[in-house]
């Protein structure tokens, strides 16, 4: 079974350049909710206005718009929030809608680097993932624990959700999906 | 929404499935008795969406367990079609508002725990039903993920795939979006109730406790209004609002007011 340093061993010359990273507690349920707010109201909307119809408070909304952008799925232009034609494409889906996003996802930490490393072996945990993503600088939280936990739960909700992975709870291992 | 079921909720038949006859609770407190439910009535008919609002700590949620068979009326009776409901039965499943999940079992056991007490099933249909409920529910692929492992919405798909599994003809939900933040709810509310009212469920109606009213109008059929503590029902009303229900529309907003009036 090869290592993470063979895996990425003569990588893209991208490996240490800046890579989309998803935020950390956003979940596909509120970019869901954040699409199908927006279309509703018209496909585009001020940010703050959008916080206002939620309740939210803006801090609360902007990594939801953060991971919403990172997906495609609306653009901001000083402020204003607008419904890309994939984020109409996606709100028009009703079901395994978040399937959709697998191959956006494939590009955004901790997301790729997972993809890469379960391309090579037969299975994978998040430590693994964890470490590479450390060796190129890529971490959520400066305290491993808590890192390991925000990795952990990325992983989990995102590339299981979008089918991207399958995990095993038993065993902690990942898996790349049919 | 467009299929059958959806036309057949908003020209409902009004078979009762659930009727709640003068149902009152009492508990005693240090000798004296102290009322939480007084001759509380309402009938939840076919293909209907029934919502329970009314001020916190009023008894929404004591009175919807005791239309589950989980806690006895002091007096009064609930009835599933004509027999009285005195205990739990299968036909009606309940989603509870902080998910109830055994932590120490997966996605796949927490529902299949929901069917342990079914001896009309073998393991094989015990285990096809919860896998199938779970995709359903759209955790495909979560099967062997444990409860502290998912997300809050994630959890209460968990609870409602655990309801679904016992493919129940009534819905009992108490405040199930209220753990959830709002576009998670936002989310979870549209798929739900997608799910609900699909030609394949077998679920011919919802009971759905909520304080939030906007959620009230946006999914309900019919609202039963229930007063402070000791509760009466103070209103009940009958929303006729096209589907899907415009959220901005005037229409809407006055619906709100009307529940708020009775709140009041």
């Amino acid at each position: 079974m090869p290592d993470t340093a063979e895996i990425f061993k003569g990588g893209s010359e991208d490996r240490f350049s800046h890579r989309p990273m998803m935020p950390a507690n956003v979940r596909a349920g509120q970019v869901i909710g954040l699409v199908e707010v927006t279309g509703g109201l018209g496909s585009k909307i001020d940010a703050s206005q959008l916080a206002d119809e939620l309740g939210e408070d803006i801090a609360v909304l902007l990594p939801i718009l953060e991971a919403a952008e990172l997906l495609g799925l609306v653009v901001t232009n000083k402020g204003e929030v607008t419904l890309t034609e994939f984020g109409h494409k996606f709100q028009k889906t009703l079901k395994n809608k978040v399937r959709l996003l697998r191959d956006k996802l494939a590009e955004i930490e901790p997301f790729r680097t997972a993809l890469v490393i379960a391309s090579h072996r037969r299975d994978v945990n998040t430590e693994d993932i964890v470490e590479e993503l450390e060796t190129e600088g890529i971490r959520w939280h400066h305290q491993r624990d808590i890192n390991y936990s925000l990795v952990q739960a990325l992983l989990i909700h995102w590339a299981l959700y979008s089918g991207m992975l399958t995990y095993d709870g038993r065993t902690g291992k990942f898996k790349r999906a049919a | 929404m467009t299929d059958a079921k959806s036309q057949a909720m908003q020209s409902a038949s009004l078979t009762p499935i659930i009727t709640v006859d003068k149902v009152s609770l009492d508990f005693t407190k240090e000798k004296e008795l102290m009322p939480v439910l007084v001759e509380v009535s309402l009938v939840a008919p076919k293909d209907q969406f029934v919502m329970i609002t009314g001020p916190s700590g009023c008894g929404k949620s004591t009175l919807l367990r005791i239309i589950a068979g989980l806690t006895p009326a002091s007096s009064g009776v609930v009835k599933f079609r004509e027999e009285p409901v005195t205990k739990p039965r299968n036909e009606i499943a309940m989603v509870f508002q902080n998910f109830v999940l055994l932590p120490w079992k997966t996605s796949l056991e927490n529902v299949m725990f929901g069917l342990l007490a079914r001896k009309d099933l073998t393991d094989q249909e015990k285990l096809a039903r919860a896998t199938q409920a779970l995709d359903d529910a759209g955790l495909r692929g979560f099967e062997t993920v444990y409860p502290g492992e998912l997300s809050g919405g994630m959890k209460q798909r968990v609870g409602v795939a655990r309801a679904l599994a016992l493919a129940p003809q009534v819905l009992l939900m108490d405040e199930p979006f209220s753990s959830l933040d709002d576009l998670t709810a936002e989310n979870l509310r549209r798929e739900i109730y997608s799910l609900l009212i699909s030609s394949s469920s077998p679920i011919q109606s919802v009971i759905m406790v909520s304080h939030n009213v906007e959620e009230i109008i946006e999914l309900a059929d019919k609202v039963v209004v229930l007063s402070a503590r000791p509760a009466r029902v103070v209103g009940e009303l009958k929303i006729d609002l096209p589907r899907p229900r415009d959220k901005k529309s005037k229409e809407f907003f006055d619906w709100v007011d009307r529940v708020y009036a009775l709140l009041a």
